[in-house]
């Protein structure tokens, strides 16, 4: 079981080493990173087989708790640390040359972070790798290498490193409240935090994450950095970082602060991010930036999810939070060479058939059209919103409502230019390239699989929810590591 | 913490963080953003220090067969504080050089000149208009401005 630590050890030592094996021989460096990534998947697999119990604690090391640092291990952290390199595999960067190796590690370092975001189980350690994550996306964002890329990069490196003050002062808040670290352990000390400091606590921690998690106040990059990253790196961005973000935020909500307050401020934060969003996205004029705003318009429906307290919560959200990591880097991946004018769009339909079929695929399952999965994942999230009761909640999903018809508005709006006649004397964009087509193909199987499969798939996702939404499971594989010496 | 000294680090942490986050959205040079960031992660890592401290505790040194002379400061906040501070001058090197590459770009380090030719490049590339600016009011001014000093051509 111990194997799991080499889903982050792995991707991380291959991307310091893909750059001197690419010195050596030029073909070597091309295959790390997609056999590092084979692995860590495979890894994941046999991790999965092999968890016996609701949850599996391990002492990196074989340092125990309190002095040693673990990683908690359930199949609510399994199912995003293997969608980190499945995900970053779908995206790979194939380019050659110097350019290309440099994207290669960064994508890698992205990876082996990311899987530390699902797996840890340290406040601490948590801050580390989201640091990590950070700086590999500073450095994607500007992989085009542009002015605009750079001027972009700058200003999310502020805002992303404001939040990471802001979440130190909250690690800070924590430990100066009940002198440990180490989730379980918070899980048990769940009193010492349930008092004016501890909830602001909580609140510093959302703020500093939240800046990934595109979360309202703190997302002021979102349109600038994806406008002017290439859309690979914004499809790993907005699909992945930003799950991995949300799901660190969850964690912390569910097993420390068990506080209403805390569920009201995920809620009220989620629902301005899902108006601003959504209306923002409605305004956009070029497909780059539109995508970007409907990305922090869904990322605010995962926040809401999640705020619903129970199992319920757990379940709709983690139903909206994959149905998004599938379709938002396909959409951007659609978006390759129709990244311009939406206007300039007209008669695009006509040149690639295919891409535009994907594309109202895709809107249909964003906008929630049954059978499509996107579909299910607003049922229970609306559900969910429903049966808390409170005003608040009711309004909330009357916001949700509202988003759903401007999403579809602006959605169905792109689709139909899409196969519009084209103006007389101009060209629309050509057809996008067959590898973003084919990645594009494969998340629309994997969607289409989600209809045929969708009661299995909805099983799963109630008994993942049902064990990560009740903190006993996490306190209990802790204390089972600690007692067993 | 009751005694003075530590009353007043605590005020003196989150003053900084304050002035730090203060700095860096207030300020419209790039450079000051990246000092009032390290001010910020100042404040941020005097916090968690003090978040472990004793004033009546020794250093937490062991040494072999000398017994610890009294209660020990927590030693856990003083090497994640040494992890934070690595990390936080990654960051800042970071910042730098993105820094550097946007005066070579730009020729400017002013936030409100870099996020106009940041827009206007974005449209650009995007082919679509410049969407009309938030900070200037639209349309002509309402009234005339005062009559052009003599000597000056107006235009």
């Amino acid at each position: 079981m111990s194997s799991i630590t080499l889903m982050v050890a792995l991707p991380l030592l291959a991307a310091f080493v893909l750059p001197l094996a690419a010195r050596v021989a030029r073909p070597l460096g091309w295959l790390v990173g997609p056999a590092t990534l084979v692995a860590t998947i495979w890894v994941g697999l046999e991790a999965w087989r092999a968890l016996e119990g609701p949850a599996v604690t391990i002492a990196l090391g074989g340092f125990l708790p309190p002095l040693g640092i673990v990683f908690h291990v359930d199949e609510l952290a399994l199912v995003f640390a293997l969608a980190v390199p499945v995900a970053t595999l779908l995206l790979w960067p194939w380019d050659d040359g110097e350019e290309g190796v440099r994207r290669q590690s960064l994508t890698l370092l992205l990876a082996a972070s990311c899987a530390g975001l699902a797996l840890s189980g340290d406040l601490f350690n948590i801050y580390v790798f989201y640091e990590l994550a950070a700086v590999a996306s500073y450095g994607l964002a500007t992989d085009r290498r542009t002015a605009a890329g750079f001027a972009a990069a700058f200003r999310y490196l502020m805002l992303s490193a404001l939040g990471s003050v802001v979440a130190l002062v909250g690690v800070a808040l924590v430990y100066f409240l009940t002198g440990t670290l180490n989730l379980a352990h918070l899980a048990t000390l769940q009193d010492e935090l349930s008092n004016p400091i501890g909830l602001a606590a909580f609140l510093f921690l959302l703020i500093g994450f939240g800046v990934k998690a595109e979360m309202f106040p703190v997302n002021a990059w979102v349109p600038e950095v994806y406008a002017a990253a290439s859309r690979r790196v914004s499809a790993l961005l907005a699909g992945l970082v930003s799950k991995l973000a949300v799901l660190v935020l969850v964690r912390m909500l569910l097993v420390v602060f068990e506080q209403p307050e805390a569920r009201v401020a995920l809620l009220v934060l989620g629902t301005v991010g899902v108006l601003t969003g959504e209306f923002a996205a409605w305004r956009a004029k070029d497909m780059a930036r539109m995508l970007a705003w409907s990305s922090i318009g869904q990322l605010g429906l995962v926040l809401m999810a999640f705020s619903i307290s129970g199992t319920a919560g757990v379940a709709a959200g983690l139903a909206v939070a994959l149905h998004h990591l599938v379709v938002k880097p396909a959409l951007f991946l659609l978006a390759e060479r129709w990244g311009g004018a939406i206007e300039a769009l007209k008669g695009a339909g006509r040149r690639s058939p295919l891409g535009a079929a994907l594309f109202v695929l895709f809107a249909l399952s964003l906008v929630g059209i049954p059978p499509l999965p996107g579909f299910w994942a607003k049922y229970l999230l609306l559900g969910g919103l429903a049966g808390e009761g409170t005003s608040l909640y009711l309004a909330g999903a009357l916001v949700v409502l509202v988003a759903t018809v401007v999403e579809a508005n602006y959605l169905f709006r792109t689709a139909a230019l899409l196969y519009a006649r084209p103006e007389a004397g101009t060209q629309p964009p050509a057809a996008n390239s067959p590898l973003a087509l084919g990645t594009a193909t494969l998340l629309g199987a994997v969607l289409v699989a989600g209809v045929v499969w969708v009661v299995p798939l909805g099983a799963g996702i109630e008994r993942i929810a049902a064990v990560a939404a009740d903190p006993v499971p996490y306190v209990a594989s802790a204390l089972a590591l600690v007692q067993g010496g | 913490m009751s005694d003075p000294i530590g009353q007043v680090l605590f005020a003196g942490a989150i003053g900084l963080v304050v002035i730090g986050i203060g700095g860096i959205v207030l300020s419209r040079h790039l450079f000051r953003m990246v000092l009032a960031l390290v001010i910020a992660e100042a404040g941020a890592n005097l916090l968690l220090v003090l978040a472990g401290f004793r004033w009546d505790a020794f250093a937490p040194i062991l040494t072999q067969g000398v017994a610890a002379p009294g209660p020990m400061v927590d030693p856990v906040p003083q090497a994640m504080v040494l992890t934070a501070i690595v990390i936080g001058v990654g960051v800042q090197a970071l910042a730098l050089s993105l820094v550097i590459k946007v005066w070579e770009c730009y020729g400017t380090l002013d936030l409100a000149e870099v996020r106009e030719r940041l827009e206007a490049d974005l449209a650009g590339q995007a082919g679509v208009p410049l969407p009309g600016s938030t900070e200037r009011p639209a349309g002509e001014r309402p009234l005339p401005p005062a009559t052009a000093p003599a000597g000056e051509v107006r235009q």
